[in-house]
């Protein structure tokens, strides 16, 4: 079959490689008819996550079922399917209590040996480990693309709107409106909130005042003094840092309000903070860090606000292109001139 | 009229503070340089973040000039605000002591120790109303 290839830092190409088979009998093979490039895969494309020359990449996908293993029994072939781009055991702790991002065995496909080796998704098959747990059965009248992103970054929107206790008329300030932020937007309005999105590209302010959001252009206005403007001088109710950099994490605690919600999202690494832990104590802030989202607990209410239109996902697609024009799709990508680029097989 | 934020403006307010008894006495045991950042606002007439620096010990302003963002991250207390933040402290629409405990104002520092000296931080701010002042941009 072909995939997508990492080859060296910067460079990834579309090569021939064996076809995934069915290696436990918990496994899937699903037929991909489209994927999508994540913000995390250029982790990869960077070189800042390691994957060897010649592996496959790529964790989101929707698909038609090709093959099950015996241990299958929710799925079969034929079965339209949108893939977890959190693989899950199902049965450990943390699995049976929700938190499936915490799974003992927690892997990732297309991730290198960070993810457990697995195959990656921007290919013409994935294979798709304790399939029961991994796949999520995608109805008749959603769309492939509508329902793509459900297995990862609109999930993970709703998960960061829902884990913050957004009621109606609640002002919702999201910073970065980005793919995550533009869902996380969606979903917070979806829950009532008015909802100010905070950026300094005009694409994604765009997109997020198209989905409903008050832009803040933070590169002509101050964070702070916006969001002050619209709360009476109090503060956003609920902030949702959805960047993942010191400055963003600064900047959500600066715009909540005292009482507030700080939900951070955005993923962290090695960043640090200075923090002075008194001051967040005396504002009696509620500090939540989402970590990964466990797309197994949101995923079903994620296809169902797609379902009733609540949530719009293609907006935010820019490009359209063929598996084997994927090497072009990462450079538009990763140079910030597409937001989100499918590619179908 | 001297232009808050500026050289000019700070020189005036160190002698100010360098001719009050109360600063001397309320201050008496303060030891560590501040950086008071102004960010930026740029839809209100301040295009770019601001930092002002005054050398503060025993009771005594001993040094005070603008700085770049640079020299204030090495200054002992750091304390940033949107400049239309700071305006409302000198306009004495804002307790700075109240303000960073709220988050308004951020510190990076000892805050216990400021809090300890809020005599003294109350003075200095009272002395900024002595210092005839123009503010940047629009409000």
């Amino acid at each position: 079959m072909r995939a997508v290839v990492y080859r060296d830092v910067g460079r990834v190409e579309v090569a021939e490689v064996p076809d995934p088979r069915l290696e436990e009998p918990t496994d899937a093979i699903v037929r991909v008819s489209v994927s999508v490039i994540c913000g995390s895969d250029l982790h990869f494309f960077h070189g800042k996550a390691p994957l060897e020359p010649g592996e496959t990449i790529g964790h989101e996908a929707v698909g038609v079922v090709e093959a099950v293993g015996d241990g299958v029994e929710r799925f079969a072939p034929g079965d339209r399917v949108v893939v977890s781009f959190v693989i899950a055991c199902g049965s450990c702790w943390f699995c049976r209590s929700g938190q499936t991002q915490l799974c003992e065995d927690f892997r990732n496909l297309g991730a290198g040996i960070f993810g457990g080796s697995l195959g990656g998704a921007q290919a013409e098959l994935v294979r798709v480990p304790v399939a029961d747990v991994n796949l999520l059965r995608v109805p008749e009248e959603v769309e492939d693309e509508r329902a793509l992103f459900v297995g990862d970054v609109l999930s993970t929107g709703v998960y960061a709107a829902g884990i913050a206790p957004i009621s109606p008329g609640d002002t919702v300030a999201v910073v970065g409106a980005g793919p995550v932020g533009f869902f996380a937007i969606q979903a917070a309005r979806r829950a009532g909130g008015e909802v100010l999105a905070l950026d300094l590209e005009p694409e994604r302010l765009a997109l997020a005042e198209r989905v409903g959001a008050v832009p803040i252009d933070v590169s002509a206005r101050n964070a702070q003094t916006a969001v002050d403007e619209r709360t009476g001088g109090r503060g956003a109710d609920v902030a949702i840092d959805a960047v993942g950099s010191a400055p963003a994490f600064e900047r959500t605690l600066d715009i909540v309000r005292r009482g507030g919600t700080v939900v951070v999202v955005g993923m962290y690494t090695s960043e640090t903070v200075e923090a002075q832990v008194g001051v967040w104590w005396t504002r009696a802030l509620d500090l939540r860090f989402a970590g990964i989202c466990p797309v197994h607990a949101w995923w079903d209410r994620a296809l169902e606000a797609v379902r009733d239109g609540s949530i719009d996902p293609l907006p935010i697609v820019s490009h359209r292109l063929a598996l084997q024009d994927a090497e072009l799709g990462y450079e538009l990508f990763d140079t910030r001139r597409a937001t989100k680029v499918l590619l179908r097989p | 009229m001297a232009l808050f934020p500026s050289d000019e403006w700070i020189s005036l307010y160190r002698d100010l503070i360098n001719a009050s008894e109360e600063y001397r006495e309320a201050g008496r045991t303060w030891e560590g340089d501040i950086a008071f950042v102004f960010e930026a606002e740029p839809d209100r007439g301040v295009a770019e973040d601001l930092v002002a620096w005054l050398d503060l010990r025993g009771g005594v302003c001993h040094d005070a000039r603008m700085i770049d963002a640079e020299q204030g991250r090495r200054a002992e207390y750091e304390i940033v605000a949107p400049y239309s933040r700071w305006r409302e402290v000198l306009l004495g629409d804002l307790d700075p002591v109240k303000g960073m405990m709220q988050g308004k104002l951020k510190v990076r520092g000892d805050l216990p120790n400021i809090v300890r000296h809020v005599r003294a931080a109350n003075e200095l701010v009272h002395l900024t109303t002595l210092v005839p002042t123009e503010f940047m941009g629009t409000r």
